[in-house]
């Protein structure tokens, strides 16, 4: 634990599901700011996954199964950082509701959300990181995505962050807070619905001009970057933090390694 | 996934107009209601302020109705009461017989939507003239609402003008929206005149008047109210205020989060029948108190959305909304707020697409004038559709197998090493164009490869490397 | 069990006593959360909204009663309108010297004009408020094209909820109406169009209050 005298925190890398199997580069970024940023790391090696796609289809059993086990892997950390709006809101919002407030994991799920940070504003807003000697000549847009937004206030962060890369030109796009179609699960459940707001979203994307289309959830990022690719436009797509660890001259989201 | 919901998206997303048509109604809804918000500095506390009021009714209803029932009867009124949506249709059917009624006018009424009034007075065999613009060009098409404030929206002007060609009696040149709107105001305007019993909704119930409160923007609920010997009203009993003080803070809400002006151009409380001497007004006023549902809200845990003014702000800035329009959604309330009410009226498993096909975005609960927390809402009915054992069986069987390999690490991480290089095996320069079994993903976009190595393995071979 | 007795029955009990200390309580919070759309001219306010880009309405001012046919002389002349009016049947509009015009005391379904005063107005909204009476016939408001509104300018009240205070104060009418505006409906496409089934033209006559200054134009009201 952290003391007076030892500021760095100790803090876990929860890196979620899909940053763990499809694009572990983000996990990679992450770490590093993290360590940057002044933070003793530990990536705990047996997490999973959040529970999220039980907690939106209604299975409340397994999203609890899931949250108590992640509360009792997690909740020794002075903070538990993970690079996802989504995740980090189901841990800060959603575990204690799962929990009736007599029960012991009600109390357990409240301390572990008061110290449950989405990477990029626990960066920015906590450890009043900034990047330095950091260049790309790029011109980018930024999307939104919603939990983070909504549930967690990240806003302005992740755009302070990035002004901080030299060469680096931020153009908005209309509608940047309007959802992308995600959803979750719900882009697999209606399809035909979702792939029309992502094409409305992917317009907006491409109407900028920019090369690179940033974010801070690989969800979303995903889609879009799936939807851009299946249209043959040529976006490329990272997670923000990639940029800030310095990554943004490697592979975008489905570019070979 | 139900056969008839996939069918009904189906054809909205097909349309050649209808996302034309909603963006260009929505999307003027959506500015004007910024701007209206944006010039309200102190709109948050307002919509604590809205929901505190709404609230306050709903822990206090049984004293609130008592006290509208005994104030509206002391005016003057007729108070009714439904429990069912038959109930109240029986109700109003017999009122327009006992008229004597032959034309009855009506002003748009959500609540007379939800309880298929229209369908229950044709039935009866009573000619009923729609007096809102909108709702006069759904009765011509013979169609259904598709917005519960611009139940037309999805129609563009050539589909009016051609239908106002062919049935209107003078329809003049047509050549404009404004000339529609004009050939429409000469339509209805003798009908007004002539009707029997006018029909309306309430935005309020004022508990302690009696007194009831419409907004409309065109006038025509007045002109529906006034010159018919009977005017009927259908409301929820969700609808009441204290006072016309407490009205007053909604209306600032309610008519903001609607079209983004300050207050309708015609806002109305009315109390009573005509009094002995007055110039005109209705001789009888008939109100029936419809529950529909809402006492059992009140016990669901839904209790929530009783506090819902439907301003549509939530349709208008639903992404779903947008993309497939009202009629899709198949019940009287399109949007969040219908994905929260439909299953109520309808039940779970006919409304069951509703509260899933939602992407838990959260900005309809950004934009909700009375903070209803609809997200937690439809969370709620799916919740209870994994109880009741609606969702399709490849969901709940993937979801399991989710939770039981999620809950042993090892067993995750080997499913993880076994799976990783078979989805690369489908990927070319990068990218899958099909899965097995993800075709709803790969339909409309392609699929990164993952990684050669998680990032859990390959954090696990740096430390080995280290050690 | 009648549907009312098993609705009442499905409601948790009602308290032992009236909400009234809890409803009052909200209320007070309204005072500090009402947009700032009322300065200390409430006059200037109220015509600034009026004749602001939203409501779109027009208004004269007069000095006096006396100037109200003469203006609805003028209102007529810059339509093109015949000199038949409906007007109200209240004794202080009907004694006023209307030569030159036609006024009738009752409306018809397509009446061009109607000339009627306004109980008080509100300024934060710049609502008209009428209210029904042997004198004061709700279709007046309704049915014509043109509704010519008279106000005295001292019975303009600040806020919404001074409007439910003055009406608390005496026996609700049949219909209480907020006229906000001309009639108007965006139910095509969006498109705005004025005189859907009511009056498609407003014009209000203002007598008294400050007269503005000839040069410079007052303030507008933050």
């Amino acid at each position: 634990m952290s003391t007076p005298t030892s500021p760095a925190p100790r803090v876990a890398l929860f890196a979620t599901c899909l940053v763990d199997a499809l694009r572990p580069a983000i996990g990679f970024s992450a770490l590093e700011l993290l360590e940057q940023a002044g933070c003793t790391v530990e990536i705990p090696p047996t997490q999973t996954c959040c529970g999220q796609p039980a907690l939106n289809s209604g299975d409340q059993a397994g999203a609890a199964a899931l949250a108590r086990r992640n509360i009792a892997l997690l909740e020794g950390f002075d903070a538990i950082i993970i690079p996802s709006g989504s995740c980090a809101g189901t841990l800060r919002s959603h575990y204690p509701e799962l929990f009736p407030p007599t029960s012991p994991w009600h109390a357990r799920a409240q301390s572990l959300a008061a110290k449950t940070f989405e990477l990029l504003s626990y960066l920015h807003d906590i450890r009043h990181w900034r990047p330095q000697n950091l260049a790309l000549p790029a011109s980018c847009t930024y999307h939104d995505s919603c939990s983070g937004l909504r549930e967690l206030g990240v806003k302005h962060q992740p755009r302070a962050l990035l002004a901080g890369i030299a060469g680096l030109t931020l153009t908005e796009m209309p509608e940047a807070e309007t959802c992308c179609g995600f959803g979750g699960t719900f882009c697999v459940k209606y399809p035909a619905i979702s792939t029309a707001i992502v094409s409305e979203k992917t317009a907006n994307i491409a109407a900028t001009g920019a090369d690179l289309l940033l974010g801070g959830d690989l969800g979303c990022l995903m889609n879009m970057a799936g939807r851009l690719h299946r249209q043959g436009v040529p976006v490329r797509a990272f997670h923000a933090a990639e940029l800030l660890a310095g990554r943004g001259h490697g592979p975008a989201i489905g570019e070979p390694e | 996934m139900t056969a008839a919901f996939t069918a009904r998206v189906s054809a909205a997303l097909t349309d050649p107009t209808l996302k034309t048509a909603i963006e260009r109604t929505t999307g003027n809804a959506r500015a004007k209601r910024a701007a209206a918000v944006a010039a309200w500095p102190s709109f948050e506390a307002a919509r604590d302020l809205g929901r505190d009021i709404k609230d306050h009714v709903t822990q206090n209803l049984a004293f609130y109705l008592a006290a509208f029932e005994r104030n509206a009867l002391a005016s003057g009124a007729q108070i009714h009461w439904a429990r069912t949506a038959d109930e109240a249709c029986d109700i109003v059917v017999r009122l327009c017989r006992q008229a004597g009624a032959t034309s009855v006018t009506r002003a748009k009424s959500m609540l007379g939507e939800e309880i298929g009034l229209p369908h229950a007075l044709e039935a009866a065999g009573i000619a009923r003239v729609e007096t809102d613009l909108a709702e006069h060009i759904v009765q011509l098409a013979g169609d259904r609402p598709s917005h519960i404030v611009w139940p037309a929206l999805h129609k563009t002007r050539e589909q009016v003008r051609e239908m106002f060609a062919c049935l209107h009696h003078e329809p003049g040149g047509l050549d404009s929206v404004e000339a529609m709107v004009a050939s429409a105001r000469r339509e209805l305007r003798q009908k007004f005149m002539r009707a029997d019993v006018g029909i309306s909704g309430a935005n309020f119930l004022v508990a302690d008047t009696g007194a009831i409160c419409t907004v409309t923007n065109e006038g025509n609920a007045e002109l529906t109210t006034t010159p018919p010997r009977v005017h009927i009203v259908t409301a929820g009993i969700e609808k009441l205020v204290p006072s016309t003080a407490h009205a007053m803070s909604l209306l600032r809400l309610l008519v903001r989060s609607a079209t983004g002006a300050e207050l309708t151009q015609y806002t109305t409380f009315h109390c009573g029948p005509k009094r002995a001497d007055d110039a005109d007004g209705p001789r009888e006023f008939h109100i029936v108190l419809v529950d529909n549902g809402r006492t059992r809200m009140l016990t669901e845990g839904l209790e929530d959305m009783l506090r819902c003014l439907r301003c549509g702000a939530c349709l208008n800035h639903c992404v779903v909304y947008r993309q497939i329009g009202g009629h899709a959604y198949g019940g009287t309330y399109p949007g969040p707020m219908g994905a929260v009410l439909t299953p109520v009226l309808d039940g779970l498993p006919t409304a069951q697409d509703l509260p899933r096909a939602c992407t838990l975005n959260g900005l309809c609960a950004e934009v909700c004038p009375v903070k209803i927390p609809l997200p937690t809402l439809i969370k709620g009915w799916r919740n209870k559709s994994w109880r009741l054992g609606l969702e399709p069986r490849a969901v709940t069987l993937a979801l399991r197998l989710w939770r039981f390999a999620a809950t042993r690490p090892a067993l995750y991480r080997l499913g993880t090493r076994l799976a990783l290089p078979v989805l690369r095996l489908f990927a070319r320069s990068g990218w899958a164009r099909a899965l097995p079994f993800a075709s709803g993903w790969t339909g409309q976009r392609d699929f990164p490869a993952p990684a050669r190595q998680s990032f859990l393995d390959q954090i696990k071979e740096r430390r080995h490397d280290r050690a | 069990m009648t549907a009312r007795d098993d609705i009442f029955a499905a409601l948790p009990r009602a308290a032992g006593t009236a909400p009234h200390a809890e409803a009052a309580a909200l209320l007070a919070r309204v005072p500090a959360l009402r947009p700032a759309r009322v300065g200390p001219d409430q006059v200037a306010s109220f015509l600034e909204r009026l004749t602001g880009p939203v409501i779109a309405a027009t208004a004269t001012r007069l000095a006096t009663r006396a100037e109200i046919p003469a203006a609805v002389r003028a209102y007529l002349a810059a339509n093109t309108l015949g000199p038949q009016i409906a007007l109200q049947p209240t004794q202080a509009l009907q004694t006023l010297d209307w030569s030159g015009l036609t006024p009738h005391p009752t409306i018809a379904v397509d009446e061009p004009v109607s000339v009627c005063e306004a109980d008080y107005a509100v300024a934060e909204t710049a609502s008209l408020v009428f209210r029904s009476s042997p004198h004061m016939p709700t279709l007046f408001a309704f049915l014509p094209l043109h509704h010519i509104v008279v106000l005295e300018a001292a019975r303009i009240v600040p806020w919404l909820e001074d409007a439910a205070a003055l009406e608390a104060a005496r026996p609700a009418p049949r219909n209480l109406n907020f006229v906000t505006g001309a009639s108007g409906t965006t139910d095509i496409e969006g498109t705005l169009v004025r005189g859907a089934h009511g009056p498609a033209h407003l014009h209000v006559l203002l007598i008294g209050g400050q007269m503005p200054a000839p040069a410079p134009q007052p303030a507008n009201v933050p």
